[in-house]
């Protein structure tokens, strides 16, 4: 939101509503500007009957729309929207959204929510977020049968579950050896690493795939392993220590702001060391300044400016709904409305009921691949595969350095096993 | 053991600490006087740094108007907490359970507002132009000598909290409203009977504290950003504060915050970064079992 525009809101809301008024009115619908649906009818071909017009799905979306996460479910939740009405503008499917608070994380309130969203909401189709409240919600979605895709937390742990697909890289795992290869061929001698991260997602990145990934690489070792409370914002004790460590350098699988307040803490302890993370926020950088240019970051990153005709498409679309560009969490539940309809479409041509999730579900092992916002060039959509093995995806992943405050791509990198050398991680 | 470990952690929670005892201060002046547990006090804190980023923003005033302005928000929001929420519950012989469900329930809710209104980025607290985007970046140079480091920011914590709590003790002990607010502590009705005007001192108290909080959340701001969770994040890590130091005793609140935030700090001495929570509670069920009235409290409540 613009703050040139606060004041007349402060006015109008406090005027429209008072304080506890304000407090349960919960999350307001974003403005319905139409988007532009030619774009969409190019790529994904002509609307009508075939295209799912007329079909309504019942979808939830299980985000963080309050606490500290709320930036997450804010951006998840605009991707979705517009995706549904670029859809339904395009004469495909209708759908109908409903959107349920996890409250930053909270496992017990994940299951009560997405209980209500099947029980009363008749929810077909579920976009998820987070680790942990996506692994608990797993029983529930496969014995009620609800397609899920969870585009914003993927762990180990959400792995091979009927009903739940992963559309972002596995969080921490997949980017770890091109990460850690890219520190090693731009700072050889670097022997000592030190390894930050939560409880709540990444957790065998730290404790296993980091520190083998760093022996095999530089034969080197692990000088400091810091864990902290999800939302926390001071870091200055653990800048004491990583700095009394003497690592050469840091790998930080912590998330949302935290990357923010831990490069801001440990640049004003001067711990010169390389900083890579495994995730960009524009909200992270905000909290770090200036200083989020000497931060390095390895993951599956949405690049704005790639210029995929789909991508373009939806970065004008974006735009002109929200007055701002769009990020990577957003992106990833975008896509995830499309792939939905994708499969509509398929189940249509089959003579199917697109109502049915168990044949959506069939739709997409039958056919995993789908158009996608990440990759491809100026004349061809991207491309991502889901992993029929494991239910997780494959999609360009890099190493990206911050430069003025904008991510950078700086070096391509793959998925590779955790037997193989961390090298080879390194296109 | 690494000394200069230790004195870095050292000085990491005097300026933690610090920022505590002002909050702790903040909550034990308005617990002494009215005894409600002011949980909205969170309100202030985060009110005065959205009002500075505001005004910096979309007026485009110098960082020093801007925090005026904040702190002006914080005294403004804190006497309407008062005016709008309490006076009329207690005017209505409300229970101090039913206060401090209201306090609560305020203090929940206006993250929320905060999010409607201004949206749930991050927001920095910086010198803006005239199209708002940032043209002076907050300058906060790091100073160093061998290990230990500090910032320009932390230090202005540290002296700005301890000389806040000082006048405040000072204020409480030698002057005429410092005795007006004993007073009423001590015997509300007697107080009322000498002349005392329970609403005016009620209404001074609000203010300086919501004045402490705003000064508390604009000290946040500058060495962060403003973002609607703030408040109570920081808010009760102060209530905490206040009754590991004795709730009856304002200075005992402020050595409380000081002592909880440099034992919280120097725990990473031997446990990892996720475990200053739990350092921080387990402190305050030891010493609440041990002395129920606080470490320098006189009389348990």
């Amino acid at each position: 939101m613009k703050l040139q525009n606060m004041k007349r809101k402060w006015i109008a809301a406090t005027l429209a509503s008072g304080l506890l008024v304000s407090a349960f009115s919960g999350i307001s619908a974003t403005s319905a500007n139409a988007a532009p649906s030619t774009c969409i009818n190019k790529i994904f071909g002509a609307g009508g009957k075939a295209a799912g017009q007329g079909v309504t799905i019942n979808a939830g979306m299980l985000l963080a729309m309050t606490g500290a996460g709320s930036f997450f479910g804010d951006v998840m939740s605009k991707g979705a929207k517009l995706a549904a009405e670029q859809i339904k503008a395009a004469g495909g499917f209708n759908y109908k959204i409903q959107i349920a608070d996890h409250k930053n994380g909270d496992v017990p309130t994940a299951l009560t929510e997405v209980k209500r969203m099947v029980s009363q909401g008749k929810i077909k189709v579920l976009q998820t977020s987070y680790g942990a409240p996506s692994e608990a919600i797993a029983p529930i979605i496969a014995a009620n049968k609800v397609l899920t895709l969870n585009g914003g937390g993927s762990s180990p742990g959400q792995l091979k579950k009927d009903y739940l697909w992963q559309n972002r890289m596995l969080f921490g795992e997949d980017p770890t050896a091109g990460a850690l290869a890219w520190i090693h061929k731009k700072y050889p001698t670097a022997k000592k690493l030190a390894i930050i991260g939560t409880q709540e997602n990444g957790v065998g990145a730290q404790t296993t795939t980091a520190p083998n990934a760093w022996k095999k690489l530089t034969g080197g070792t692990i000088v400091a392993t810091e864990t902290h409370d999800v939302g926390a914002t001071d870091f200055t004790a653990m800048a004491s220590k990583i700095k009394a460590s003497e690592a050469d350098a840091i790998i930080t699988y912590s998330f949302g702001n935290d990357p923010g307040y831990q490069v801001k803490a440990f640049r004003q302890a001067n711990i010169t060391a390389p900083i890579m993370g495994i995730e960009f926020t524009s909200q992270a950088q905000e909290v770090a300044g200036a200083s989020y240019d000497t931060f390095t970051f390895a993951t599956d990153f949405y690049n704005v400016a790639n210029p995929n005709p789909w991508n373009k498409c939806y970065v004008a679309a974006f735009k002109a709904k929200y007055g701002e560009d769009p990020e990577y969490y957003g992106s990833n539940y975008y896509e995830q409305v499309f792939i939905y309809w994708e499969l509509v479409k398929r189940v249509i041509a089959k003579g199917g009921n697109p109502n049915d999730s168990k044949q959506l579900q069939a739709a997409l092992k039958a056919n995993p691949t789908f158009n996608s916002v990440y990759g491809g060039d100026a004349k061809k959509v991207g491309q991502a595969s889901f992993l029929l093995s494991d239910h997780s995806i494959s999609k360009p992943m890099g190493v990206f350095t911050v430069k003025n405050g904008k991510p950078v791509l700086t070096q391509g990198i793959v998925k590779v096993a955790a037997s193989a050398d961390p090298n080879s991680a390194l296109k | 053991m690494n000394f200069d470990l230790v004195a870095q952690l050292a000085i990491s929670g005097l300026v933690i600490g610090s920022l505590y005892a002002l909050l702790g201060v903040s909550f034990g002046l308005v617990y002494q006087t009215s005894k409600i547990f002011h949980l909205a006090g969170a309100i202030p804190f985060a009110a005065a740094g959205y009002a500075a980023v505001w005004a910096a923003k979309s007026l485009q005033l110098s960082i020093w108007l801007s925090i005026f302005i904040g702190l002006a928000a914080a005294v403004i929001i804190g006497v309407l907490i008062l005016v709008l929420g309490y006076f009329p519950l207690i005017k209505k012989k409300a229970t101090l359970l039913s206060l401090f469900l209201i306090s609560l329930g305020l203090s929940v809710a206006f993250p929320n507002l905060l999010q409607i209104v201004f949206g749930v980025d991050n927001l920095p607290l910086e010198v803006y132009d005239a199209e708002g985007n940032p043209a002076v970046p907050f300058a906060n140079p790091t100073y160093a000598s061998g290990f230990l480091t500090i910032t320009k920011l932390n230090i202005v914590q540290v002296v700005s909290s301890w000389l806040l709590v000082i006048a405040v003790l000072y204020t409480i002990k030698k002057t005429a409203l410092g005795r007006s607010i004993t007073a009423l502590r001590t015997n509300p009705a007697m107080a009322s009977a000498v002349g005392i005007n329970n609403k005016v001192v009620y209404l001074v108290v609000f203010s300086v504290s919501s004045f402490l909080m705003g000064v508390a959340g604009i000290l946040i701001t500058l060495q962060f950003v403003a973002n609607p969770t703030m408040g109570l994040q920081w808010t009760l890590i102060g209530f905490i504060a206040v009754f590991f130091g004795g709730i009856t005793s304002l200075g005992g609140s402020a050595l409380g915050g000081l002592i909880l935030g440099l034992l919280s700090s120097l725990s990473g001495i031997w446990l990892g970064s996720q475990y200053a929570p739990i350092v921080t509670f387990a402190i305050l069920f030891l010493t609440l079992l041990i002395r129920p009235q606080g470490l320098f409290g006189k009389e348990a409540i």
